[in-house]
């Protein structure tokens, strides 16, 4: 019944700073994937989201802010209109999901001390859950933003299937930041004081307060070089116009996606054995 | 109990290895402010020198445990037992040396349970047994025996801030014996009990020691250790001072500490 002696079941032995065996990590973390459902519901749980009021709490913030930045585009003098409103509340809503990831994230592991030090887990769980939790947060302002669409009698179409897809696009690179945010916090503790300044020049460098069409020629390098672009302008192109996406705009974000995850997974799975030592 | 064929049972198995370490070492690097941070990494570059502060916490140290052997471990506040028992879990990496274990270890440490204290008992309890790798199911299934064997029912559901220390560590013992792995740690999760559940918790650990696995045990109550364990080992600086029979180390220990017999230090702290 007991384990043969003759071959030993586990050998720790110093790391290289290279990746650790790759299938059985993506296996403990597939393992782990309650962990990250549970720890979810328990933050919101305890910060009140569980109840009607906090649910609406949840809502109400983000609207409240796109209100604020409506009155601030209408008091600089754009053009106001439905869609316009439409535009902002949907883009807001889809930004939060990421900076929330982002700023939570860069929390995740420093915060996790006590459980990193004593408990063996693949630490990515940390900053997966906090993306979770923003996506948590995410989902009801969808409704409001399905309220708000048909108050403002803007279209419907067959492209707003499309919305899922870009979802999931948009989680893949909130969770891409986070992992990202969380090596850096752990080294660099005064980098999550940085995070407002950094997200709110995102916010303004991204298609939220104006529509990419309406952006200036010369400053049509920030479609490129700001990840958040492709993602944002084309969730208004199929959620508030209805209009089918844009190809390039699509693979741009997943290629933004796919480049941050991998650098970020790959810095962290290789330093993950040395949080425990560093935090 | 048929203590005569259990003791037999023993006997076959103690020769089987369960842990093997050669010449472990543990690092921890710590700057010396508490905090990284780009403002004092800067600082630090213009002056051109790293101010990392290294603790040496397990230092060459070569250990064999048998199954069928309840180990207790003991030494001064910061000599490195949390630290050893932390590698032989996993859950930190050997900086250099060697650790083979022939079996399952409780991945979940004590201290580990109640992580978060702004979350309930119950949410630390799953959140904690999820983050070892077990399943809903297996936690569901123990849940209401780990709280009943902490008696803690009614407080199950508030905050983990507002347990009493003893309530905390009730809850760490109670799961860390519920864990059910062959190789079973339990660090410091005997301490701060109440006389009633000092004693209960006692008994279980005698219970399992006769299931033929290997307890360590890591306290600073001497006359627990004696009671339970086969053999102690006295850390000290990351090394091993003294190993062996419970009595002899004990007593070693406490003329190292000038404490000699006094009854105080035979106390369960
Ligand atoms: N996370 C950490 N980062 C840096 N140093 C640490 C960390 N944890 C422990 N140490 C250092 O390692 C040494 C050994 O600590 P450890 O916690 O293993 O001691 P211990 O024997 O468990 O003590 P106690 O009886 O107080 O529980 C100490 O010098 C301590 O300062
Ligand atoms: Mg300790």
């Amino acid at each position: 019944m007991k384990p043969d002696p003759a071959s030993p079941s586990v050998i720790y032995q110093p790391f290289t700073h290279g990746l650790p065996p790759l299938g059985g990590y993506a296996k403990s973390l597939w393992a782990r994937r309650e962990f990250i459902f549970e720890y979810a519901r328990a933050d919101l749980h305890q910060k009140q989201y569980g109840s009607i009021l906090g649910q609406i709490w949840l809502v109400i913030n983000p609207l409240i802010l796109a209100g604020v930045y409506y009155l601030l585009l209408i008091i600089i003098g754009a053009r106001g209109g439905p869609d316009r409103f439409g535009h902002l509340t949907g883009t807001l809503f889809l930004f939060y999901l990421i900076t929330n990831s982002i700023t939570a994230g860069a929390k995740s592991v420093t915060s996790g001390a006590k459980l990193i030090l004593n408990a063996s887990f693949p630490r990515l769980v940390l900053p997966l859950a906090e993306t979770l939790i923003a996506f948590m947060k995410f989902v009801p302002t969808l409704v409001v933003l399905f309220v708000i669409h048909t108050i403002l009698g803007l279209p419907y179409s067959l492209h707003m299937l499309w919305a899922p897809v870009i979802i999931v696009l948009t989680l893949f690179f909130a969770a891409s930041c986070a992992i990202l945010a969380s090596i850096i916090n752990v080294y660099f503790r005064d980098a999550q004081n940085l995070l407002p300044y950094f997200s709110r020049t995102l916010l303004y460098l991204s298609p939220v307060l104006y529509t990419a069409q309406s952006l200036d020629a010369n400053l049509n390098f920030l479609k490129v070089i700001n990840p958040l672009f492709p993602i944002l302008d084309t969730w208004s192109a199929v959620v508030i116009r209805a209009e089918a996406p844009d190809p390039t705009n699509l693979l741009l974000a997943l290629g933004y996606s796919l480049f941050l995850f991998s650098i970020g997974t790959f810095i962290f799975l290789s330093r993950e054995r040395e949080f425990a030592v560093r935090i | 109990m048929s203590s005569l064929s259990e003791s037999k049972s023993s006997d076959v198995n103690s020769k089987k290895r369960a842990i093997s370490i050669e010449n472990l070492g543990l690092v921890y690097r710590t700057t010396l402010d508490k905090r990284p941070t780009f403002k004092t990494r800067i600082r630090r570059l213009a002056r051109r020198k790293r101010q990392t502060r290294i603790v040496h916490a397990v230092n060459n140290l070569s250990l064999e445990i048998n199954y069928g052997t309840v180990l207790g471990v003991i030494g001064t506040n910061g000599a490195g037992k949390s630290s050893l028992m932390r590698v032989i879990s996993g859950i930190l990496p050997p900086t250099s040396g060697r650790v083979e274990v022939f079996g399952k270890v409780s991945t979940l440490l004590a201290l580990g349970v109640g992580f978060n204290g702004k979350l309930t008992g119950r949410d630390n309890l799953y959140l904690g047994g999820l983050a070892a790798g077990m399943s809903r199911a297996q936690i569901e299934s123990k849940f209401d025996s780990i709280v009943e064997f902490a008696g803690l029912e009614e407080v199950i559901d508030a905050p983990m801030r507002t347990y009493s220390s003893g309530m905390y560590s009730r809850l760490a013992f109670s799961v860390a014996i519920s864990l059910d792995p062959d190789i079973l740690i339990i660090d410091e999760a005997l301490s701060a009990g109440d006389a009633r559940y000092k004693v209960k918790s006692l008994e279980k650990v005698l219970e399992m020691r006769n299931q033929d696995r290997v307890i360590i045990i890591v306290s600073h109550a001497m006359k627990t250790l004696k009671t339970v364990c086969d053999e102690v080992l006295w850390l000290d600086h990351g090394k091993i001072v003294a190993q062996g029979d419970p009595t002899t180390v004990i007593k070693a220990y406490r003329e190292f500490l000038h404490v000699g017999d006094a009854p105080e230090s035979d106390e369960d702290l």
